[in-house]
């Protein structure tokens, strides 16, 4: 249970910094939310209301990547490379199943794979990040150090 | 001979006081310290990552115009003869790189440092080795382009970079978190781990 909520908690902070990418872009920040919906085929006129409901949703899903991190911890003694390595095959599954298939059968592509360089690279790097960030956030948590300075 | 040796005994006492005040105590980063500047170290890296696609391959077209711009405003002498004579030798027109003849894969050598910098400093890969590259690229943007825009633009990414050097920012929420206590181990046995433990 213990493993469940902090993996819950690193998903849902990576997620988090996830969203906050979104807002250090050019043009309309917060751009990359409402796509989040549409994974799902929720599309919502009202773009202040998409923007939030984009954001909701994102870190629905985190918290949800989390729960599954911390499932596969299984309460276990870890040492820094398995939760590190674990976070990335999900940032890579997250990619896949969102970013590549949920994107392409959504948008009509010619097939769910199909893939541009340019998207694969604005897509790829970070949602494999977003997996490393949760497997580095629940290694912090793990243990902290007795003594806290400056 | 006594009495001036008992004279000097206090003056020497005063001297080590000193001494010891004048030794700055150690500092040791916090968690949050350090999780705040892997966060920071992350943003760096995706401000990196960012500036890749305005100048994507195979033509880095965008990279063009800045280009001619540092040959034209640097500020070291003989730096924009330099780029004229590297990037842009051969190149029929200030407002398209087609023609030139060694452009691309120059071009092609500063976006791939660009994707090593923002890969690694995102996932805090040799995050120090790395934001050493990142100053390189930043002080080459500040000696071509300050003078162009905000003279503080190019300034501050030399800045970051700099602290990226100096701060081990990717032990938190990076690879090096796992990097690092295995390269310095294994640093005791062989000399290229050591010196790859510096950069981590």
């Amino acid at each position: 249970m213990h493993t469940l909520r902090r993996g819950l908690l690193a998903g849902v902070l990576a997620s988090l910094v996830l969203a906050m990418f979104d807002f250090v872009t050019d043009g309309v920040p917060g751009n990359g939310l409402p796509p989040v919906l549409r994974w799902f085929g929720i599309t919502i006129a009202d773009p202040a209301i998409s923007h939030w409901a984009g954001l909701c949703l994102l870190i629905v899903l985190g918290a949800v990547w989390g729960l599954i991190f911390g499932a596969l911890q299984r309460d276990k003694l870890i040492t820094a490379g398995r939760p590190l390595l674990t976070g990335l095959v999900l940032g890579v599954l997250w990619w896949f199943i969102f970013e590549l298939v949920l994107t392409n059968i959504l948008n009509h592509a010619s097939s769910p794979f199909s893939l541009s360089f340019g998207r694969f690279l604005a897509s790829f790097l970070l949602d494999v990040l977003f997996g490393m960030l949760i497997g580095a956030i629940y290694i912090q948590w793990q243990a902290r150090p007795a003594t806290e300075t400056s | 001979m006594r009495i001036s040796s008992l004279a000097r005994k206090p003056k020497q006492v005063a001297a080590t006081a000193s001494e010891e005040l004048a030794v700055a105590p150690p500092i040791t980063l916090s968690e949050r310290s350090s999780t705040g500047l892997a966060l920071l170290r992350i943003f760096v890296g995706y401000l990196w990552f960012q500036q890749l696609f305005w100048k994507m391959p195979p033509t880095f077209a965008g990279l063009y115009g800045y280009v001619v711009r540092e040959s034209q405003h640097a500020i070291l002498p003989g730096y924009g003869a330099l780029l004229q004579h590297t990037f842009l030798a051969g190149c029929p027109s200030l407002s398209s790189p087609v023609g030139c003849s060694a452009f691309v894969p120059l071009a092609a050598c500063v976006w791939t440092a660009e994707l090593l910098v923002a890969i690694s400093l995102l996932f805090g890969l040799f995050t120090r080795l790395v934001a050493l590259l990142a100053t390189v690229l930043s002080v080459q943007l500040y000696v071509g382009l300050a003078y162009t825009e905000w003279i503080w633009t190019y300034g501050m990414l030399v800045l970051l970079a700099l602290v990226l050097v100096a701060v081990p920012a990717g032990r938190r929420l990076g690879v090096d978190l796992w990097l690092a206590p295995r390269l310095q181990a294994a640093g005791q046995r062989h000399r290229l781990a050591r010196i790859a433990s510096w950069f981590v």
